[in-house]
């Protein structure tokens, strides 16, 4: 601690604080350049520089220590003059005109106006210049404004460490590169525009609101608002930069640190948010040609012509099979070798993957009154003609807490079922199922800055972090970078796992012979924890005899990796002294989800790895609000926090609540997203928020047929997706952008969004949509604001207690457990005890058990799935952003050399992949992060449906699809087509320090 | 993790001779491998991280090779676990490395005041003169000289001093040029 004196004020700063702190905590403003929260202090543009008493020199605020009794002055004439000369320099390679003709426009011009340097007379010195990004779908350079700071390169280096940009050159002649040949994609670039945050003069800057919006709409003034990003389960805070009614660009400056990003993004949350303004965008509710009043009832008597083509619900359009099975033509350019420019030959990506126009084919406009009137009149008959399970409804992982709230009080309290889920089903179910058995809980014990800044072992399992959850990804290298030891665990050769200390690469699905191996060698060696099995679990003696026989030498045979690597991880992990386990999708989608997890969280317990600071338990969840959704009962069988709908005693809580009568609400749990999809479910109705199950369910090709089959369907979303588009009703809602709610992403913490924008057209805000419907089906409703709604989940949800948004708005968000109004919210979980009965926690014995479908003679490749970083799930939104589907344009299978070779195929080839259910073509990228006989199917494209593939075994208690699984077989296409399709695209480049 | 790892686990597209990166241009050809890479090796048992051997590697690329090319800079970055664009900065920060092809013989004339106060400047026209090269930094049409100033060569007093790659001529006046050269090859 010190005490010094700035301007006259004394300040008390925390030891090791610098000046330029000091001065910032009392609300001094010194003017910096180089500086930049976060970043390694360099001191190199001498702006900050400062007086101070007794000493002769001028001080650079930002990198001098403070120490007691200083006394500081920051706008002395020397440091004031200092600073003029240090401006004046900076001009004279800046084409300092700018500055008079339109005003200051960036942070240096700000500060220029602000110490009223002149920008006349200039020595005429050439301006600066530097690799320019030219043809960039995202970032381009304008170096002639580049003043030097190496804020860039810092950013790139030490909070993303990926280490793109440099200084090249000396003296007069230094500039800012890009790689060694210029090309970012050599250099290992993700797109993160962490650049462009950090750049104060815009010498770095995103390419999409010049090229997209006119010069006027951009000079409207323009507004801040903070929100949520809409993809991954992270929950980065954004700052959405809004003109007029247009999103034209995230900005993330510094946010304060209670945020989980700091201000950092990844390419999706700050290029991918043109979804919003898309041209697609439903503005107005469809309703199928067909559907016609008679005597005050609406009813379907469809054109018998039209029925017969398509069927009662199809339409003029190839369904998923039919696309993934059509030949690839041939881009008129190599959309990658060469950056497309905006608006260059690739042309609008608009024109290629959005919503084709036959699509809308079936469909005519409605009015509000009309749609709202067909979907309360087909659910309310529905329900009184079959009874209450004869309808569904998927919540959305993508929508806020407060909407999914209230749609699951709709089917629970106005139909009266608990078939309600959503997409959780199909990533984290098996965790939970396995959490809640052992310990009773649903969510992640820790949080994402204390593994980056507390852990000393890592160890990340069935997760690629720097694709999947980037912003979580880069915390991870600069853990690594700070000393802690990583452990992968993963069939292919990620950036991480080439990163990791220990990569354990594993046949696919044999996690349970792993965990089980390293859990053995753990006890082997008495490394174990024995006071905490003793005092916090039960369970340990079965689990111990269990894995007794699966010695690190049987899980060699079994999952391929050495022994001796199984020997030295669990070494490693189990003497921490602190480690923290991290896991995805890699162990969860498996028709053994459950027992995979559980074998891991017999691991954790046993060597005490939970339940102290640094040492987390954290399943990366997938969505931006996939855990919120959950946690306010958008699963089948609980209410809100996880209250079981089985209890009459929660059940008479919830209907006091929702103002009904017990009987109304349901003792028996719901149907699960993978049981309602399937022939012979008793589901005649359904009503679907923001999800696209003819993508994301596995076996596809079954899955549609299903919905075809459906008696009356209503689709909520933001386009007329794959699912939509065989809806009777389809409701235009709202982006994240346009409207209030709250969101909880990974480490449980309850995010505020705002509404940035209006909704287009006659788009309405979900939450509207569904008090209405509520209304109209006699379920009323007591709130009008999403405020209003989370007071009402405050008040049935213990955890929730004391969230409310005015909170939220104050604190920047807190997490649940929040027990009272006044409750900091907890950033770790389980110090003393599990929230069990008795405070203890269950070790499961879990014996290996293979994938259901093993690779044979016919079908000789295992076939994994999962997410690209340009992509997201069904490509709904990412496939509408200009900047993301430019890097990512078309569907590619991974699939290394080695095979390539053998059957003579090459990069960029197009190739059929078949499985025993279904086949699609698509086009081979060589990579060597797969393993031979093991290929990688992204999952985002409709005209290569990975899920048409996939393999819908499910896990029985979980019932989670088998995503990760499945034996194919590979064929070239005919070679007359080879070189179909070109998919030059490089994994990022793995520099160390 | 070692080298070879890093080296065996990129894309090939992604290491600079990689088939897909520059399947247009001429396929790069890695310095390190067989005698270079051992030569390496060695030296790396002698310093204490791998960055501290980037002039070394950069020396043994400009033997090989003659100049640096941003490919090599990146081949360097990988063996040596650092990113191309700081391997770049390096290659541009100091004037020895050669980032264009230079002629087989490469001449360097000191024209720091002293030497210039004692004719260096007709050295130097004597050269591009004789070479054939007649402007600084440029490779004669045969390929084999290239001319260029430099600074201050450290030998004062035996103005002008003229480096031919390594070797050194002292007192050098321009009728001696032509000898000079004509010892070449
Ligand atoms: S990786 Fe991110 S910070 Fe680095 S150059 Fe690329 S966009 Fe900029
Ligand atoms: S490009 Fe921007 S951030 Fe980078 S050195 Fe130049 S002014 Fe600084
Ligand atoms: S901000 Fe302190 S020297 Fe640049
Ligand atoms: S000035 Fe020519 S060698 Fe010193």
């Amino acid at each position: 601690m010190a005490t010094l004196t700035v301007n006259g004020t004394d300040v008390t700063v925390r030891d090791g604080a610098t000046i330029l702190d000091a001065a910032r905590q009392i609300g001094i403003d010194v003017p910096t350049l180089c500086w930049y929260p976060t970043l390694p202090i360099v001191g190199n543009c001498r702006v900050c520089l400062v007086s101070v008493e007794g000493s002769a020199k001028l001080l650079p605020a930002c990198a001098t220590t403070a120490a007691d009794g200083m006394k500081v002055t920051t706008e002395s004439y020397a440091a004031v003059e200092n600073r003029r000369g240090v401006l004046g320099m900076l001009l004279e390679r800046y084409p300092a005109e700018r500055i008079d003709e339109r005003g200051a426009q960036n942070e240096f011009e700000r500060m220029v106006k602000r110490y009223g340097v002149s920008v006349e007379n200039r020595s005429g010195l050439p301006l600066r210049a530097g690799d320019d990004r030219a043809g960039d779908p995202m970032i381009q350079h304008d170096m002639s404004t580049c003043i030097l700071c190496t804020r860039c390169v810092r950013a790139c280096a030490d909070i993303q460490v990926v280490g793109v940009l440099d200084v090249a050159y000396r003296g007069d002649h230094a500039e800012i590169i890009v790689g060694a040949d210029g090309n970012p994609e050599h250099a290992g670039c993700t797109w993160c525009g962490e650049c462009v945050r950090v750049c104060p003069t815009g010498a770095i800057h995103d390419v999409l609101p010049l090229a997209k919006f006119a010069r006027d709409a951009m000079q409207k003034p323009a507004t801040s608002v903070r929100s949520v990003c809409p993809y991954c389960g992270v929950g980065c805070q954004l700052d959405l930069e809004v003109r007029g009614t247009d999103v034209v660009r995230v900005n993330s400056p510094w946010i304060e640190e209670a945020t989980p990003n700091m201000g950092s993004t990844c390419v999706k949350g700050r290029f991918g948010t043109d979804f919003v303004l898309h041209r697609d965008r439903l503005t107005t509710p469809l309703i199928r040609k067909g559907w016609v009043k008679r005597d005050g009832r609406w009813r379907y008597e469809g054109d018998p012509a039209d029925v017969k083509r398509w069927g009662r619900r199809g339409g003029p359009w190839r369904d998923i099979e039919g696309e993934s099975n059509t030949q690839k033509s041939r881009p008129r350019i190599n959309p990658l070798r060469r950056l497309p420019t905006v608006g260059g030959p690739l042309g609008d990506p608009r024109d290629r993957v959005a919503t084709p126009a036959d699509w809308y084919e079936p469909f005519r406009e409605g009015t509000w009154e009309e749609a709202m009137e067909i979907v309360a009149q087909e659910l309310t008959r529905l329900r009184d003609s079959h009874g209450s399970d004869s309808l569904a409804v998927f919540c959305s992982a993508k929508c806020s807490n407060e909407e999914n709230y209230v749609l699951q009080r709709l089917f629970r309290a106005g139909i009266g079922t608990n078939n309600v889920d959503h997409c959780t089903r199909l990533c984290h179910s098996s965790s939970v199922s396995a959490m809640q058995r052992a310990m009773n809980t649903s969510a992640a014990s820790g949080s994402m800055r204390e593994v980056e800044c507390e852990s000393d072992v890592i160890f990340l399992l069935g997760a690629n972090t720097t694709e999947s959850h980037p912003v979580f990804g880069a915390a991870l290298k600069r853990a690594q970078r700070r000393g802690a030891k990583l452990i992968v665990a993963d069939p292919r050769r990620i950036e991480l796992a080439q990163r990791a200390d220990i990569h354990l690469q594993m046949l696919p699905g044999t996690d349970v012979a792993l965990l089980n191996a390293m859990l053995h060698h753990v006890i082997h060696l008495g490394l174990h924890d024995q006071a905490f099995i003793r005092e916090r679990t039960h369970g340990f003696d079965e689990v111990a005899r269990a894995v007794e026989p699966y010695t690190p030498e049987r899980a060699e045979t079994i999952s391929g990796i050495p022994a001796h690597l199984i020997r030295r991880a669990a070494e490693l992990y189990a003497r921490g002294p602190r480690s923290s386990t991290l896991w995805a999708m890699g162990l969860t989608q498996h028709r053994t989800g459950t027992d995979i997890v559980a074998s891991l969280l017999n691991l954790i317990l046993a060597t005490g790895m939970i339940g102290r600071w640094g040492a987390a338990m954290l399943p990366i969840r997938g969505q931006n609000n996939v855990q919120g959704a959950s946690d306010v009962g958008a699963i089948p069988m609980v209410y809100t926090d996880y209250q079981p709908v089985t209890d009459p005693s929660i059940r008479h809580r919830f209907a006091q609540a929702w103002g009904v009568p017990d009987e109304r609400l349901s003792l028996t749990p719901g149907l699960k997203v993978t049981q309602i999809v399937t022939k012979g479910s008793p589901v005649r109705g359904m009503y679907i928020m923001g999800e696209n199950p003819i993508i994301s369910d596995p076996d596809v090709a079954h899955a549609e047929e299903w919905f075809l089959g459906l008696e009356f369907l209503a689709v909520h979303d933001l386009f007329l997706t794959e699912t939509a588009r065989y809806a009777d009703v389809v409701l235009p809602g709202a982006s994240f952008a346009e409207k209030d709610g709250t969101y909880v992403n990974t480490e449980r913490r309850v995010q505020l969004a705002r509404k940035a924008i209006p909704a287009p057209g006659a788009a309405r805000g979900d939450l509207e949509i569904l008090l209405e419907l509520s209304n109209r089906i006699g379920l009323p409703t007591p709130f009008s604001t999403a405020a209003d709604v989370m007071e009402e989940i405050a008040s049935v949800t213990p955890s929730w207690r004391g969230i409310t948004h005015a909170r939220l708005q104050e604190t920047g968000g807190l997490q649940y457990p929040v027990e009272h109004a006044t409750h900091p919210g907890t950033a770790f979980l389980f110090a003393d005890r599990f929230p069990t009965a008795d405070g203890k926690a269950t070790l499961v014995p879990v014996e290996f058990l293979p994938p259901a479908e093993l690779p044979d003679e016919e079908f000789p490749f295992w076939m994994n799935t999962g997410r690209q970083l340009y992509h997201w799930h069904t490509g709904t939104m990412t496939r509408r952003s200009q900047g993301l589907d430019s890097r990512e344009p078309v569907p590619t299978v991974e699939l290394s050399p080695a095979d390539a070779a053998e059957m003579g195929v090459r990069d960029g080839d197009a190739v059929r992949i078949t499985s025993r259910r279904n086949s699609i073509e698509i086009a081979v990228r060589l990579s060597p992060r797969v393993a031979r006989h093991q290929v990688f199917v992204p999952m985002h494209y409709r005209e290569a449906a990975a899920n048409l593939l996939t393999n819908p075994a499910l896990d029985p208690y979980a019932h989670i699809p088998e995503f990760k699984v499945c034996a194919v077989r590979i064929e070239p296409v005919a070679p007359g087509r080879h070189r179909a399709l070109s998919v030059e695209r490089i994994e990022p480049l793995v520099p160390a320090d | 993790m070692t080298p070879a790892e890093i080296g065996a686990t990129h894309a090939p597209g992604h290491a600079p001779h990689g088939d897909r990166a520059h399947a247009h241009a001429e396929e790069y050809q890695p310095v390190f491998t067989g005698a270079a890479r051992a030569e390496l090796d060695a030296l790396l048992t002698r310093y204490p991280t791998r960055m501290a051997a980037l002039l070394p590697a950069l020396w043994i690329v400009q033997r090989e090779r003659g100049w640096v090319s941003e490919g090599a800079m990146t081949e360097v970055a990988h063996v040596l676990e650092l990113t191309p664009a700081y391997v770049k900065g390096v290659v541009t920060f100091y004037t020895m490395y050669h980032q264009h092809p230079v002629g087989r013989y490469f001449v360097q004339v000191c024209t720091t005041s002293p030497c210039g106060a004692c004719g260096a400047e007709d050295v130097v026209r004597a050269f591009l003169e004789h070479t054939g090269t007649r402007e600084l930094g440029v490779t004669s049409p045969d390929g084999k000289f290239t001319v260029i100033e430099v600074e201050c060569l450290g030998a004062c007093g035996f103005a002008t001093p003229v480096m031919v790659n390594d070797e050194f001529h002292e007192s050098v006046t321009a009728d001696r040029v032509q000898d000079i050269l004509s010892k070449l090859e």
